[in-house]
């Protein structure tokens, strides 16, 4: 069974991805008021795997894989940029720097920093 | 045939009310009692219970007619059937439980009042009927029902990723039964103190803004705009005309890692009327102090009790009723409150058995977001499938953690503000292990110095 991972794109991600052929697989979601890259996630070996790695991340009701530190998303995005690519090769790219990314996740459930709102 | 519905009378006949609010009398009840220090119940060294504040719940009548720690008789009824020994339903094993050194530490034997201490000062009594054993494991597999013995609902067994489940786990050995008694009233802190409508206060509101039927909203979220559809949507039931008013009951207790901090939670739902997306004459914002259990079918069933106790006529209840995880079937709540789940104890809906309930459901499916519609709309209207957008608070907490302004059409931008306000204040949006730890110092109350 598999899942889906939502990488939400601003504007700088947006931007980001100008160029590399993904601006055709960006998805509206909520009537485009939200604008996202959705990867399908296998459930063998990357959710089993991402579920162990943080066990702060769970499945919701639409079968999205959420509550994944910020970090990895970050990193998803990054090697989703970088190669182009929406494919299992993203996530394999991304284990390779679990180590780093759960230091960062392990900071991250310390302290977020607030937006600046009006 | 009456069309009009009434107030109905508090579950068990009469409102449990066991605060003593004269100090001296409170005093002159705790001279020479052997004292104990309430300390929260842990799990891997996090907070996951305080027993203070079910004896607030208790004391305070909205677990009527509930009145203090059960005897090993009254638990096990319980846990067979769903009913205390008077016979009137309630889901959960309700104890005060020490460990066997504190146990031995304090030499109360039957008969004995012991006084009980909050944040350093005393707080309550508890008059010991019975002193008896648990075995912790065995009552948190009981408490929730297995595959096996609640086919109906259950899905699968729970373990210790359950957060209400390791509740019962983290349980010390040795309770003491008997009823409390407030002898030290607790000012609740802000923000909290503003919501705090213990059942008798609350039915004078409604009182007060002539309500009649009033509809509970059940919620330890912050709002989203489906919660928002859900409530407003549901309160069209009533009797010759919508409900009169919206009562929203918020839990505040130990929560997961990752849920909102309750200060969010009660602000957020505040703001709905404040910002006018629902009338203030029309939506009331309330709290319940309790550490949730997460027991999907059996919360809704103490939903039900504390509502009604409140005054409340009727109880929306959504898909996935205060779950979480798999556990239970997503629509065990509306299970038992359509047919019944008689492996727990009800053959027929908790208001259609004796010494059942009198507060009505109203069993929703689900709201979306539907673009082909353009607006929330309720799943049994809409036919655009392939196009709907399920809400999910998961996704909508990913959003927040991106540190990305949720869209109007999912949070409204002033619920927003109020989580971001929590969030500089705590330096984090959700609960954490450092909000988790740190709140169980504070509490929500404080207490005046009483010297005994």
């Amino acid at each position: 069974m598999g899942y889906s991972l939502a990488v939400i794109l601003d504007k700088k991600r947006l931007e980001g991805i100008k160029g590399t052929g993904l601006e055709s697989k960006v998805t509206d979601m909520f009537g485009g008021a939200i604008q996202a890259l959705i990867m399908d996630v296998p459930d063998e070996p990357y959710a089993k795997r991402i579920l162990a790695e943080f066990p702060g991340a769970r499945i919701d009701a639409r079968n999205f894989l959420e509550e994944v530190p910020v970090a990895f998303k970050k990193a998803v995005y990054e090697e989703i940029r970088r190669l182009k690519s929406m494919g299992p090769e993203v996530l394999d790219a991304v284990f390779e720097k679990m180590a780093e990314i759960k230091e960062l996740a392990a900071q991250e459930q310390e302290y977020l920093p607030p937006p600046e709102v009006d | 045939m009456e069309i009009k519905i009434k107030t109905p009378l508090p579950h068990g006949g009469r409102l449990v009310d066991r605060v003593v609010r004269n100090p001296e009398l409170g005093k002159k009840m705790a001279k020479g009692c052997p004292a104990y220090d309430i300390k929260p119940n842990l799990y891997n060294g996090m907070p996951v219970r305080n027993v203070y504040r079910e004896i607030m719940s208790i004391c305070y009548g909205f677990f009527s007619p509930v009145e203090g720690s059960m005897t090993q008789a009254e638990v096990e009824r319980v846990l067979k059937e769903r009913r205390l020994l008077n016979n009137w339903i309630f889901p959960y094993p309700l104890v005060f439980d020490i460990s066997e050194e504190d146990y031995k530490k304090l030499g109360v034997s039957v008969g004995d009042r012991l006084l009980l201490r909050l944040k350093g000062q005393p707080f309550a009594v508890l008059d010991i009927e019975e002193i008896y054993e648990i075995d912790p494991q065995e009552i948190a597999t009981r408490t929730f029902g297995t595959p096996e013995n609640n086919p109906e609902v259950v899905r699968r067994a729970f373990d210790t990723k359950h957060p209400g489940y390791v509740i019962y786990l983290s349980l010390n050995r040795i309770v003491l039964a008997g009823k409390y008694t407030i002898i030290n009233e607790p000012r609740l802190r802000p923000p909290f103190d503003r919501f705090w409508y213990p059942p008798a206060k609350s039915r004078e509101e409604f009182k007060r803004r002539g309500w009649t039927t009033v509809i509970n909203h059940q919620t330890r979220n912050v709002p989203h705009v489906g919660h928002e559809a859900l409530l407003r949507n549901a309160a069209f039931t009533g009797d010759t005309k919508p409900c009169d008013g919206i009562l929203v009951n918020c839990i505040v207790g130990a929560k997961r890692l990752g849920d909102y901090p309750d200060e969010a939670i009660v602000e957020a739902h505040e703001m709905v009327n404040l910002a006018g997306y629902v009338k203030p004459q029309r939506h009331m914002v309330t709290m319940l102090l309790w550490d949730m259990r997460y027991g999907n079918p059996l919360e809704s069933l103490l939903h039900g009790i504390v509502r009604q106790n409140m005054g409340c006529t009727h109880h929306m209840f959504g898909r996935d009723h205060a779950a979480v995880g798999d556990y239970y079937d997503s629509y065990a709540t509306q299970i038992l409150w359509e047919k019944g789940i008689p492996s727990f104890g009800f053959p027929a809906p908790p208001n259609a058995v004796e010494y059942g309930l009198l507060i009505r459901p109203q069993n929703m499916a689900e709201f979306w977001y539907c673009p082909h519609c353009q607006e929330v709309t309720y799943s049994e209207n809409c036919n655009h499938l392939d196009e709907i957008q399920r809400f999910s608070g998961s996704f909508i907490r990913s959003l927040l953690s991106e540190g990305l302004f949720p869209p109007p059409v999912i949070m409204r931008p002033e619920v927003y503000k109020v989580v971001v306000k929590w969030w500089k204040q705590f330096g984090y949006p959700f609960n954490n292990r450092k909000y988790l730890t740190e709140r169980e110092k504070e509490l929500e109350v404080d207490l005046a110095p009483m010297d005994i």
